[in-house]
């Protein structure tokens, strides 16, 4: 039933991006598109933080190295975007399993600590690297995908590209939550040490969901690189891993459907307060804080003002708000 | 089934149990009862494998079990219903009994008749089935709390304080339902401060003190054990 739904969802995004694509206009479009590509990766960081309950402030990293994958393959190797995506994607997962076997000894805000270490390092090796990853400069030129020849190098073409990305990745996380894996995530996050008496091996567990989360990322950042064409360090910088956080709290946490209205809105909404200059961040500040006291479960908590709960089963309507 | 030989357990500096030996034979209903911070917890973690035993030595059936993961364990047949419930609150009721099948179920394989079984021992649960776990009640989520631990298809069920923060009538209730599934054949290991309750269902007792066994016997000796009845019976 839930995963009928997901269908439906997924099939309402190719619907709503298909009439956007025809009626917006080209700026709106790009916007619309880095919209996307922030959803698949806050989809990712919401296994991670929404399920598992691990805080990563280093997301950025694996979008990061994702990216960096995808475009040194297909700059310096010549390979086929379509085959340097799954080569980035498996290398980053691999890569996430490697650091997360000691990095997830640590908890709460260590782990978080460790995580942000884990992005700047990468910022600062990707500046230095300078023979592999062209330094600051960054590296440029990444080929487009293409389909038949025909390149999807423009936004339209691109935002469907996208689309058909965020449908598959939401029809996998929707199976993966609701798959046993799902739920003994999900255990994990609620009480370790009752999943640990109930026989679930969270080590592997928690490893497994972090590099599902990373694989995520990879994907995401190889649809950035080959949107954008140019990437550079500061694409990547932890103050993205933040924003990504921020997007996945605004829009609900534990929810696939308010991981993508946090990245929506939090793409969006710097452009349409751009004549706030510098105080946006202070009316973002107020943004953000408003939402967490007022819809503590982000911004799909609002559908509670929609139905109205009914007095007879509150409880289960609560429950609902609290994990749809 | 379980033997602690000799067991003793630190937190850091601080030694929580020492040199204990406890038995508990195979169809057996043991209780363990003690006060606050005698250990009875910390002994009951270690047998779980969340904690580590300094010294001494931990069988199930003969073998070491000392240097297992928890997981292995549980795949072993020991499950423990742990103290203050601890259910998964984000997860269904059903999905809290599911989630404790993960040592030996495999993918295609049902768990529809531990689920009935479970069911039956608690019919509230079933009315439930659907809602999340922290909507539940306390007697409710105690009943959970157990019923996962049988999910797990245990030989060996631990019972951490199941009566705790109950009203009187439902901590009866829950170990009415302890005694029918030890009368099926399980064996039972149940830590509790309400001695009462707790030699009203076991064979046998130890009781611990300040991470000593200082006493041990069957329940009817320990009932009317002079210092027992002082000390925890309160008359």
């Amino acid at each position: 039933m839930r995963i009928l739904r997901s269908f439906g969802l997924a099939l309402c995004i190719l619907a709503a991006g298909g009439v956007l694509s025809l009626v917006l206009p080209e700026y709106h479009l790009r916007l619309l598109n880095l919209s996307v590509v922030a959803s698949i990766a806050v989809i990712g960081l919401n296994i991670a933080f929404g399920y598992v309950g691990l805080i990563s402030l280093g997301h950025a990293a694996f979008v990061g190295l994702g990216a960096y994958i995808m475009a040194i393959s297909t700059t310096r190797l010549g390979l086929s975007p379509w085959l340097a995506m799954p080569a980035a994607v498996a290398a980053t997962a691999a890569f996430a399993v490697a650091i997360g076997l000691p990095l997830l000894r640590l908890k709460g805000h260590y782990l978080a600590l460790a995580t942000l270490g884990l992005n700047v390092s990468f910022v600062i090796v990707a500046s230095n690297w300078l023979e592999m990853t062209g330094g600051t400069n960054g590296i440029a030129q990444i080929p487009s995908f293409s389909i038949l020849h025909h390149a999807i190098s423009d936004e339209r073409s691109f935002l469907w590209l996208a689309l058909v990305s965020l449908t598959l990745v939401v029809v996998v996380a929707t199976l993966l939550h609701h798959s046993r894996y799902g739920r003994a995530l999900i255990s994990v996050r609620d009480d370790e040490l009752a999943a640990e008496m109930t026989g679930i091996d969270t080590t592997r567990l928690k490893i497994m969901g972090f590099a599902f989360s990373a694989a995520y990322a990879a994907f995401a950042g190889c649809l950035f690189a080959s949107h954008v064409r140019f990437i550079s360090p500061e694409d990547f910088s932890y103050a993205h891993s933040i924003n990504y956080l921020a997007m996945l709290i605004v829009g609900g946490e534990g929810t696939i459907v308010g991981a993508i209205l946090g990245s929506v809105l939090l793409t969006f909404l710097p452009e349409w307060l751009r004549f706030l200059g510098n105080a946006y961040l202070a009316l973002f500040g107020l943004l953000v804080f408003l939402v967490l006291v007022f819809l503590p479960t982000g911004i799909v908590g609002l559908r509670k003002f929609v139905r109205g709960p009914s007095r007879v089963d509150r409880s289960v309507q609560a429950a609902a708000e609290v994990r749809p | 089934m379980l033997a602690c030989n000799n067991l003793t357990i630190a937190h850091g500096d601080v030694v929580a149990v020492s040199g204990v030996n406890l038995q508990v034979g195979a169809g057996e209903t043991v209780a363990l009862i003690g006060a606050n911070g005698a250990g009875k917890t910390t002994l009951l973690h270690t047998i779980s494998g969340l904690n580590k035993a300094r010294s001494g030595d931990i069988q199930l059936d003969g073998t070491s079990i000392l240097r297992l993961s928890s997981d292995r364990r549980v795949a072993l047949g020991i499950a423990q219903a742990p103290e203050g419930r601890r259910i998964f609150p984000g997860l269904t009721v059903e999905e809290n009994l599911v989630v404790a099948t993960a040592n030996w179920k495999k993918i295609r394989q049902s768990c529809a008749d531990d689920l009935d079984r479970v069911f039956q021992l608690f019919p509230r649960l079933k009315e439930r089935r659907t809602q999340l776990g922290w909507s539940l009640s306390g007697g409710e989520q105690q009943m959970l709390a157990i019923g996962r631990a049988l999910m797990a298809r245990p030989r060996l069920l631990l019972l951490d304080e199941p009566s705790l923060g109950l009203a009187p009538r439902l901590a009866e209730e829950v170990y009415e339902r302890v005694k029918v599934i030890a009368s099926a054949g399980l064996t039972i290991l149940v830590v509790e401060q309400n001695t009462v309750l707790a030699l009203a269902v076991a064979d046998r007792a130890y009781v611990l003190e300040a991470g000593r066994v200082v006493l041990d016997g069957s329940a009817a000796e320990l009932r009317n054990d002079s210092r027992v009845r002082e000390a925890y019976l309160g008359r």
